[in-house]
């Protein structure tokens, strides 16, 4: 394959360069951090909102939303943990927690024994005073402020954000947890987490985005930068659940995995009016392995636009990309999959799966993949499944006494164990299990009238 | 009235008749063999008992345990005591055996049942089907050789613990020691159960560990011949289409 189609080219379509990778080419160029918000905030105000397009028949747009009525709220800081976010992230052992309601962290607690061993947990406004040189090195480093109108807005924008060092050859046993919820329509939140795993790290990283019911619109535009140094590891998950609310989420995420280092990073998106993420995990330096997860499970009148990238800038690296979805009711997902093999990144090996179940005739699941490879000695390949409920298999349990919704609920649980079991952690393996048990009963009616459709 | 009570069934699927009038009766701790050739419609009248959702019921009707099943849901079926052992058992991805087992129980019965009583229930299934421990982590079916499948089922209809149970082919891709061990574990839950059981097969050996009181033939859709175990050996020596001309001329 030529080379050019490996990298974002100038002057192609604005569709193009949305569903292109990011490949490192961050905003972060010794500007301060008012500089950056400066010209993100011109970038912003001069762009349209941003519509994506693939394939000719896919597109997600922000045409409904009302972008000019959505105001960052502050909430007060010693406000507490909303419910909604307490029920999340569970009682549990952790390394540290922070929360951020609207506009505002409204806690953030370490372990001691952590904090005295430096590692560091704080509102990322809070870092870029206190710790200068860190937030330098990281911010922006593979984020862009000028890729879309939305992306802009976060750079322009954030406030509160999360901050995580994790210092070099310290190794944590529980996960370190971060909340950003929102609990007022009319609102925009602006969602900033950089977090640090330093060579020789190993750490556990979970990022809840959760809401309850929100009357009127909202938006969440969220940035996420993980960066591992040599050696280091890390599990990260995301859970998204935005409710019922007409909550729109619009987000980059980007993990950039150094040399010898190793991330699983499992995204589990289950709930949301029209959710578009751009995740990317990248292989940056030689040795640097990844295992990219990701679920999702939308209903009713649910739109998911997800652009999953497995990027590999340097070889010998390896990857795994592993997706499984459901769909009910009149919801719409699209998963497209990017493997991206840069020149030079020889010895890749990289293996690229999308399964995805319909469980409704109006439902519809687009999985995508792709690959760009600029290498010759490498190996990047995808397969995947769309399939659809086995009804032998659900008379074969109902025989034995499951009734049919009993029946359906062990086969969509199924369908996801593989990537549930890998989160290894029982709390959110639980809340993920539960999470789409409540969804397959508020489908019920619309599982069974397809069956009876069939 | 007989436990399982098959009146005058009449059977469709897709636009076409396949059983035409079957009359069957099962009771506990009576052991019925059904035989017949490919395609007779024996696996329909297996199916059509557990209430699949393929085949119509024109006519007739089916009563269990002093109720009307014939319109019952599958589970309901279950629930009240009926067990079929698939032809063809599919796999349930991502479940353990042990863990449809139990989820399988808990569905049955009113109160969920005690980790160690289930426990012992599983232990002694394991022990009569003579499979390894680790079997029951294994996932339900999944990747399991023809015979592994056929012990699953009954290792199910140990733990279950129906009062009917309907084995379909459930001899045929095992080999002969599997055989014996299968054959003796029904043989065995029918004398210490009373379980009563009808056996559909095309062979002789398994009525040997199961020794059958009475034995059906089913041709086109009906049941054209009953008596006892002798009847078996005489389908042997003489084939069905012996029977076919006789029960054809006798029409
Ligand atoms: N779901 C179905 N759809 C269409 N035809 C069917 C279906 N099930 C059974 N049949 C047809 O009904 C007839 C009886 O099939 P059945 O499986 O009951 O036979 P059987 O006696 O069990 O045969 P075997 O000994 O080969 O297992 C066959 O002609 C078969 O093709
Ligand atoms: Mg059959």
């Amino acid at each position: 394959m030529p080379e050019d189609r490996a990298r974002p080219k100038p002057g192609t379509s604005r569709e193009a360069t949305l569903n292109h990778a990011l490949a490192g080419a961050g905003a972060a160029d010794g500007r301060s951090l008012e500089e950056l918000r400066e010209a993100a905030l011109a970038f912003y105000e001069a762009a349209e909102p941003p519509v994506w397009r693939r394939s000719g028949f896919w597109t997600t747009s922000l045409r409904d939303l009302d972008l000019a009525s959505l105001e960052p709220r502050h909430a007060d800081p010693q406000a507490g943990i909303p419910a909604v976010v307490a029920e999340a992230i569970g009682e549990r052992p952790r390394g540290g927690l922070l929360v951020q309601r609207g506009a505002t962290v409204v806690h953030c607690q370490l372990d001691e024994g952590l904090a005295a061993a430096g590692v560091v947990l704080c509102p990322l406004e809070q870092a870029a005073r206190e710790h200068p040189e860190l937030f330098a090195r990281y911010y922006l480093r593979s984020l862009t402020y000028d890729r879309d109108k939305l992306e802009a807005a976060n750079a322009a924008l954030w406030s509160g954000g999360a901050f995580l060092y994790v210092p070099d050859g310290v190794r944590v046993e529980h996960p370190f947890q971060l909340a950003y919820t929102i609990d007022a329509g009319q609102s925009a939140q602006y969602a900033h987490t950089l977090a640090i795993g330093g060579a020789g790290a190993e750490f556990r990283l979970q990022e809840y985005d959760v809401a309850g019911p929100i009357e009127g619109q909202a938006l969440h535009a969220g940035a996420f930068e993980l960066y591992l140094e040599d050696g280091a590891r890390c599990r990260l998950a995301h859970y998204s659940d935005w409710g019922p609310g007409e909550v729109f989420d619009v987000s980059k995420a980007v993990v950039s995995v150094g040399r010898d280092a190793y991330c699983h990073w499992l995204p589990a998106l289950l709930g949301g009016h029209l959710t578009r993420q751009h995740l990317e995990l990248a292989v940056r330096e030689p040795g640097g392995d990844m295992a990219f997860r990701g679920l999702f499970f939308t209903e009713g009148t649910e739109h998911l636009d997800l652009f999953g990238v497995d990027l590999h800038e340097t070889g010998p690296s390896g990857g795994d990309v592993h997706w499984r979805g459901a769909a009910t009711g009149h919801s719409r997902a699209s998963f497209e999959g990017l493997i991206q093999i840069a020149p030079g990144a020889q010895q890749t090996h990289t293996y690229l799966q999308i399964h995805s179940m319909m469980l409704s005739p109006e439902a519809k699941i687009d999985a995508i993949p792709s690959v760009l490879v600029a290498a010759d000695d490498v190996s990047a390949s995808h397969g995947g499944t769309v399939g659809e409920l086995d009804e032998t298999a659900i008379f074969y349990m109902q025989s034995r006494g499951l009734t049919r919704p009993q029946a359906v609920r062990v086969i969509i649980e199924g369908f996801f164990e593989p990537l549930i079991g890998e989160l290894e952690d029982e709390a959110l393996e639980e809340l993920v299990r539960e999470r789409i048990a409540g969804k397959l009963q508020a489908a019920e009616d619309d599982i069974r009238a397809y069956a009876a459709s069939r | 009235m007989a436990d399982l009570e098959i009146r005058n069934l009449h059977v469709r699927t897709e636009e076409r008749e396949i059983l035409r009038g079957v009359d069957l009766s099962v009771s506990r701790g009576e052991i019925h063999a059904l035989m017949g050739p490919n395609g007779s419609g024996k696996s329909t009248l297996a199916n059509t008992l557990l209430g699949h959702p393929a085949y119509e019921i024109t006519e007739g009707s089916i009563f269990f345990a002093g109720q009307d099943i014939t319109e019952a849901e599958p589970h309901e079926r279950a629930r009240a005591g009926l067990f079929l052992a698939f032809q063809y058992p599919v796999a349930i991805p991502g479940v353990s055996v042990a863990n449809f087992l139990r989820m399988a129980i808990n569905a049955q019965s009113e109160e969920p049942i005690a980790m160690k009583e289930f426990r012992q229930r599983l232990e002694r299934a394991v022990e009569l089907l003579d499979v390894e421990r680790t079997f029951t982590s294994r996932h339900l079916n999944e990747g399991f050789s023809g015979g592994e499948k056929k012990r699953a089922e009954i290792l199910q209809l140990a733990v279950l613990r129906p009062t009917l149970a309907v084995l379909d082919e459930t001899d045929s891709g095992l080999d002969i020691d599997a055989l014996r061990t299968v054959a003796e574990g029904v043989d065995r839950l029918h004398a210490e159960h009373g379980l009563g059981v009808l056996i559909i097969t095309h062979y002789q050996r398994i009525l040997h560990y199961v020794t059958p009181h009475f034995v059906h033939v089913m041709l086109d859709g009906r049941i054209v011949l009953e008596g006892g175990v002798e009847l078996v050996e005489r389908l042997e020596r003489e084939g069905y289409d012996q029977i076919r001309q006789e029960v054809g001329a006798g029409a």
